[in-house]
């Protein structure tokens, strides 16, 4: 039995929970039961670090395939391979580059070492890594083939990762010569050719290896096969070793043989690839290797490929001490910590002088903490930001073109919010040597998350990729988490399956039933399923926390584009409104209890469940550092199975569109109607229709009727009718709407913001126009909601699903709960369906004047932070001059037109749209941004603030 | 720039010795004066990171900008400003402008050669009052806008027609007329000249004390940076100066006692009308939408502008002029550096924000607590308005498009 001795491994001094009797399994669900039963010792155990850390991500097969061959194929049944991240491995052995466990890839190629089929393979070997690009070594051997003239051709190797399966080998294949590499890989070769050619071409060769063995050239590939899948292998190629280890007629059979069960290979080929091919193979990699790109930073592999792209970047982080120790002037004494060690990053370390006098100097002439400054160097404009706390100062250093200033300033913050979520302070942090390894991984995620989003995001479809990469700056920032609202019964169902989870009365863990105080209190837990929150139990500071660390660490796009096979986080935390009480708490005589606090994520599929525990407080004293406790990884491993059956229902939810539908960009212009006329509408419609379950059936015919009346204009109407539609499961959505409750909030803000801008008037009108607008049939169904809502309610409730007028008008919006941490964008299904040759840029206009409209609302925010503090001494005069500058509301009008306009005659058409953004204070704090067509009268944008209150919960 | 709540200092060093050549300074009197320690590292930190090749360029506190620049390898400016919404695009225009005017009246070669550290602190002296016009510029914009203010002048052929006269008779091409500061009329050539000139001589005439006549050396910063020409000017009305830029002749005894009288003395009812509607700077019958605080308007081929902080029909309620100047500021600096296409000279050093809008912004608005603020970028113009808060958001661009129109629609700029 393997529990005791588990437990006596991971909690020093603890009591050992003994394996649960079964005598009580009837009681349980039937997974529970099922996790309870296998005695099969967790995967991740041996992952677990020597300070009760564990970061262990494996992908589930299926992805692992797609992962090694960029191709996605049928879901195969069969054992898992398992990649792990061995930190904590790496720093007992004191070197950061060693790993114990080293990957099946390496495994192999010792397995055939040893038994000594062949002599080392070296300096042939590519060093292409993992990935298998093309653009591997350039050969020095290159020697010219005159296969076609004209053409450069050149003589190179490339290696070429490939998937094989030897479980799944056709039983019937038996005999023959070179039968494996066939069957197994999908390789033909025939050795009768291939003597005769080897004859013709490589003669050199021949020298080389000095018997007659033959070069495996590829005569064919087997349909269906791995080989053919990958795209890379072409006929002609030469295939000279499996792993580093050399191949030749004589030898594969028992190099193959040798590959013990379902992995990755890396087949070396010599071949001729024609440059332009080269290059076209590149640039579809990349698009594919994206998903590479972020499991491995995340493994903490070494990725060349991202590290070349930033190496030339010039980009720091330093963190550094101000007290010097006079006596010892040891050279570079006063950097703590540093990272990366480049050419680029070296010059920006020679001037931490700078960084130093500025801090010292400034906030002595000015009385104020440093903030940021700008430096000219390798010709680009790096910026500077700082934080300073006590004696020490973090710096961070970016060039301005990845990074806009304002967007830095929000990112250091992140990164020290997150430091000290993890390690409960910056000194403790960067001051302990056994960190360094750590936080290099950290920042090196840091770095390629801000310069290079879009790489790391992948997505299956580039539009898709190319929504993150514009989007990711801004939202990456943003201080709470991408929202999905669900029907209200899912909803409930996940509250219920995380209140029962947070109740933590599951056998093993009830005190009455070992009599004895339990581990840990789950003090709450959040839910997110591709990347959306979905559920959520914590109170606000702590799912920013989670939410930050979990953005950090990519974990929420991973999970969005990839099943996880099982992911499982554990590390102690310092969640900081726990551990600093906030002296605003209105509860007096509560006191937060002396607690530590451990923070539990588990991933499975598109599932990831944060939990957060408290230890100490009502439960037992953690002593040391305990490992992840096998009761809780099940548990909620037990409910995210739970869960499982309602991910059809939020796909679906995922596929439609949302309550405020959008529209495309391009339907706007003229010349690019007639074009999409064809492929835009219907698929959205019949979707629309499979969807609304709700819609009863005069509704749908109405919906139709208007639909069939106004889509002789353009395609617009219809996605606005598709809008109305699905707006008729409003009421379902309770919980993503709740009427009553924010209507009325909306109702007395309305009044009160009337007043700011437009006196009574403006209020009055805003309803007068808004009903003349309503000429279209209406095809609301508001059941039983309606006796409850007055009239007016229902005008403003309509909004939601219309900016008013026939067409809709809506591009793209995005609403920011700061009070709930939470906001609410477009799914990105929502803004693939939308797409055309403005609407991606207008997209990334919109998020970069977002970027630009959020730093002046920050500013606000800050001033009025100020001014509250202030507001106790009399300060009449610094205040009437520091309110010029609170800005509320900040829109900019934009004007597009066709990038490829050929007509010389007429000037290309022009589109116009508004970017706005507004900020409320009160009643609670929030941030709305909109991008709409210029078409819209003033009126519906009122229209669309208001919605905004409905947007969430 | 310096109003309540805040100061700007600017510094003068020599980039290779760091020895301060001047120092001006407006606002808080308790940070008067920076001690010498602070000046030098300073000037110091900027000069440390030269010698790696790290230029310094800006930096800021929760309070404070600052922000170094070195013109010719030569001349360092330092500003430090404490001021509510400074923003590194109006310190950059300021240091600008700063030194064109140390070249205006100094000249380059004495600036980039220096020979007598003492004597030239001397001859710098010359410019305090320009530059500190630019630290304080009060309801002007110019500065910041890089654009000449002008007055509309109501009978403008007749007086135009003068002008070109009157320069002719002096051999000179280069005329104008300044009334308090701004650009009433001027001879073609004079338009040509770099908008920054146009500028400051304008901001020169208005900053000097008066006088009845003056033949004052200056150095076009573009034009002619090392030989200097000589601007006559002479008062024709309190206010009103007619402005000449000529070689070694005509005398100035001569323009003043001959050839003034001769051309303007007939003229000197339309004269008079050019001083009058100066808080304004409407033409004649044009009236504003109510609602209109202050205006900016740039015409953006010739470089000029016409602005008001007071425009007819405001009244005095809500913001004091001087607040709505400087809201007006903040608002064109903001919407300059961060949307609108870069437009004068000269362009900045880093890639600017606007480069990565894929579209072109073409109207921008802020909503504050007690303004609302609305931009638009035409194709000849640029307008900014500062409107009462009591104008609905949804009105502004008709009223904004409406005050272009009539600002527009009825006089040539």
């Amino acid at each position: 039995m393997k529990w005791p001795f588990l437990c006596s491994m991971f909690s020093v001094g603890r009591y050992s929970i003994p394996r649960p009797v079964t005598r009580n399994l009837e009681d349980l669900d039937s997974v529970q039961s099922i996790l309870l039963h296998s005695d099969l010792e967790p995967e991740w155990l041996d992952s677990v670090q020597k300070n009760g850390e564990l970061f262990y991500l494996e992908l589930s097969e299926g992805e692992e395939e797609t992962l090694l061959q960029d191709i996605s194929s049928e879901v195969p049944a069969g054992n898992h391979v398992r990649f792990r991240e061995n930190e904590a491995e790496v720093i007992q052995e004191g070197s950061r580059k060693e790993r114990k466990y080293e990957p099946r890839l390496k495994k192999i190629t010792k397995i055939l070492k040893k038994k000594s089929l062949l002599p080392k393979h070296s300096g042939k070997k590519g060093t292409g890594g993992n990935d298998g690009h093309p653009s591997g070594p350039t050969s020095i051997l290159k020697h010219q083939s005159t296969q076609k003239v004209g053409v450069i051709v050149q003589q190179r190797y490339k290696d070429v990762c490939v998937y094989v399966n030897p479980k799944r080998l056709p039983s019937a294949g038996a005999g023959g010569k070179l039968k494996l590499l066939e069957a197994l890989v999908g390789i033909v070769h025939q050795s009768s050719w291939s003597s005769r050619r080897a004859e013709k071409q490589g003669e050199q060769d021949r020298s080389n290896k000095g018997i007659n063995e033959e070069k495996l050239v590829v005569h064919g590939l087997v349909p269906g096969s791995s080989a053919i899948k990958t795209g890379q292998i072409l006929i002609g190629d030469a295939l000279v070793a499996v792993n580093d280890v050399d191949v030749n007629t004589e030898n594969i059979e028992r190099v193959l043989s040798c590959i013990p069960g379902p992995m990755q290979v890396k087949l070396t080929f010599e071949t001729s690839v024609f440059e332009n091919e080269g290059t076209s193979q590149q640039r579809y990699k990349q698009a594919q290797s994206a998903m590479n790109n972020l499991v491995k930073l995340l493994w903490g592999e070494d990725n060349m490929d991202l590290q070349l792209a930033i190496q030339g970047m010039p980009h720091i982080v330093m963190y550094l001490t101000l007290k010097l120790d006079s006596e010892t002037s040891k050279d570079e004494q006063e950097i703590l910590y540093q990272y990366p060690i480049s050419e680029a990053s070296q010059k920006l370390k020679s001037v931490r002088g700078i960084f130093l006098t500025l801090c010292d100097m400034l906030e002595n002439v000015t009385g104020a903490h440093i903030i940021s400054s700008s430096l000219f160097l390798c010709g680009k404009l790096v910026q500077v930001v700082y934080w300073k706390e006590s004696d020490k100062l973090l710096v961070i250093g970016l060039p301005a073109e990845s990074v806009p200033l304002s967007q830095l300033r929000n990112m250091i913050t992140d990164v020290v919010r997150t430091l000290k979520f993890m390690y409960g302070s910056l000194d403790s942090a960067f001051c302990q040597v056994e960190n360094i390894s750590r936080l290099d991984h950290f920042f090196n995620l840091f770095f390629q998350r801000a310069v290079q989003p879009a790489r790391l995001n992948s997505n299956s479809s580039p539009s898709a990729q190319q929504y993150d990469g514009c989007s990711a700056l801004l939202l990456d920032n943003l201080p709470g988490v991408r929202w999905l609202t669900l029907p209200q019964e899912i909803k409930m169902e996940i509250d219920t399956a995380l209140s029962d989870l947070e109740a933590a009365d599951f056998a093993e863990l009830s005190e009455d039933y070992y009599d004895m105080r339990r581990l840990y209190m789950i003090l709450g837990s959040c839910l997110f399923y591709k990347g959306y929150l979905i559920g959520n139990h914590l109170p606000k500071e702590d799912l920013i926390d989670i939410a930050l660390y979990s953005r950090h660490y990519c974990l929420l796009p991973l999970a969005a584009e990839q099943r996880i096979g099982q992911l499982v986080i554990w590390r102690e935390v310092f969640p900081h409104n726990h551990l600093q009480p906030s002296e605003a708490s209105g509860v007096t005589g509560y006191r937060e209890p002396e607690a530590r606090y451990f923070l539990l994520i588990v991933g499975l599929r598109h599932f990831m469940l944060c939990v957060l525990l408290e230890t100490g407080g009502c439960t037992s004293k953690a002593i040391g550092n305990p490992g992840p406790d096998c009761i809780y990884v099940d548990q909620i491993k037990a409910t995210i199975l739970q869960l499982e059956g309602i991910d059809s229902s939020i796909e679906e939810r995922l596929e439609s569109p949302s309550i405020p539908c959008l529209s495309c960009a391009d339907w706007f212009l003229p010349a690019s109607r007639d074009k999409l006329e064809s492929f835009t509408t219907p698929p959205i419609l019949s979707k629309l229709q499979n969807t609304s379950k709700s819609a009863t059936s005069t509704t749908s015919k109405r919906t139709l009727f208007t639909d069939s009346s106004l889509r002789t204009r353009k395609p617009s109407p219809s996605r606005s009718s598709g809008g109305s539609d699905n707006g008729s499961e409003g009421p379902e959505e309770g919980g993503g709407l709740n009427p009553l409750a924010t209507l009325d909030q909306v109702q007395k803000h309305e009044r009160k913001e009337s007043q700011g801008f437009g006196g009574s008037e403006g209020s009055g009108s805003l309803f007068k126009v808004t009903k003349k607008k309503h000429t279209l049939p209406n095809p609301f169904h508001l059941g039983n909601l309606k006796k409850n809502l007055s009239e007016k309610d229902m005008e403003l409730y309509n909004a939601v699903k219309l900016t008013s007028g026939p067409e809709n008008t809506l591009f793209h919006y995005i609403s920011l709960e700061t009070m709930q941490g939470i906001f609410i964008t477009p799914t990105h299904k929502e803004v693939q369906q939308l797409s055309g040759s403005i609407h991606p840029q207008l997209i990334k206009n919109f998020h970069r004047c977002c970027l630009s409209i959020r730093s002046i609302f920050q500013q606000t925010v800050m001033k009025e932070k100020k001014k509250n503090a202030d507001s106790g001494s009399n300060s009449d005069s610094r205040k009437a001059s520091s309110d010029l500058n609170l800005v509320r509301e900040h829109g900019v009008l934009f004007e597009c037109s066709p990038d490829n306009w050929t007509d010389q005659k007429k000037p290309p058409p022009t589109m116009t749209y508004w970017v706005v953004g507004r900020l409320f204070l009160h009643p609670k704090p929030q941030e709305f941004y909109v991008c709409f067509h210029d078409s819209v009268t003033e009126v519906a944008v009122e229209l669309a603030f208001k919605l905004s209150f409905g947007l969430a919960t | 720039m310096g109003e309540e709540g805040g100061s700007v200092t600017l510094l003068c060093l020599t980039a290779s010795s760091g020895v301060p050549l001047f120092c001006r300074s407006l606002g808080a009197p308790s940070k008067h004066q920076l001690p010498f320690p602070v000046i030098g590292s300073l000037n110091g930190v900027h000069m440390f990171g030269a010698n790696l090749d790290v230029l310094l360029t800006a930096a800021c506190t929760t309070n404070t900008h600052v922000v170094w620049r070195v013109f010719h390898n030569s001349i360092t400016l330092i500003v430090l400003s404490s001021e509510e919404g400074a923003s590194d695009f109006a310190l950059g225009r300021l240091l600008d402008n700063a030194f064109s005017a140390m070249v205006l009246i100094l000249g380059l070669e004495e600036l980039v050669n220096i020979r007598n550290i003492e004597r030239l602190k001397k001859d710098l002296r010359a410019c305090y009052k320009l530059i500190d016009s630019f630290l304080a510029p009060l309801e002007r914009s110019g500065d910041l806008t890089q654009c000449v203010e002008c007055v509309p002048v109501p009978h403008g052929a007749a007086l135009q027609e003068c002008l070109e006269a009157f320069a002719g008779a002096a051999e000179s091409r280069f005329g104008c007329l300044v009334a308090g500061g701004r650009l009433a009329l001027a001879t073609e050539p004079w338009w040509q000249l770099a908008p920054q000139e146009l500028l400051l001589l304008s901001w020169l005439v208005g900053s000097l004390p008066p006088h009845a006549a003056r033949d004052y050396p200056i150095y076009l910063p573009h034009g002619s940076p090392t030989v200097p020409h000589r601007l006559l000017t002479c008062q024709l009305l309190p206010g009103l100066e007619a402005c000449l830029i000529c070689g070694p002749s005509p005398a100035l005894h001569t323009v003043e006692t001959e050839l003034v009288p001769r051309f303007w003395k007939p003229l000197l009812e339309p004269l008079q009308a050019c001083v009058s509607p100066q808080p304004h700077s409407l033409p004649h019958g044009t009236t504003l939408p109510p609602g209109v605080l202050a205006f900016l308007l740039i015409h953006r081929e010739q470089r000029s502008s016409q602005s008001s902080v007071q425009p007819p029909g405001s009244g005095g309620e809500g913001l004091s002029p001087r607040c709505r100047a400087r809201a007006l500021r903040h608002f064109y600096a903001l919407v300059a550096a961060r949307y609108f296409p870069w437009e004068g000279s000269p362009a900045p050093p880093q890639e600017p924000f606007q480069a990565g809008f894929p579209h072109r912004a073409r109207h921008c608005y802020v909503v504050s607590a007690t303004h609302k603020a609305y931009a638009i970028h035409a194709p000849q113009h640029q307008l900014f308005l500062l409107l009462a808060p009591h104008v609905p958001t949804f009105a502004l661009r008709p009223l904004a498009a409406r005050t272009l129109q009539r600002l527009t629609g009825d006089t040539a700029l």
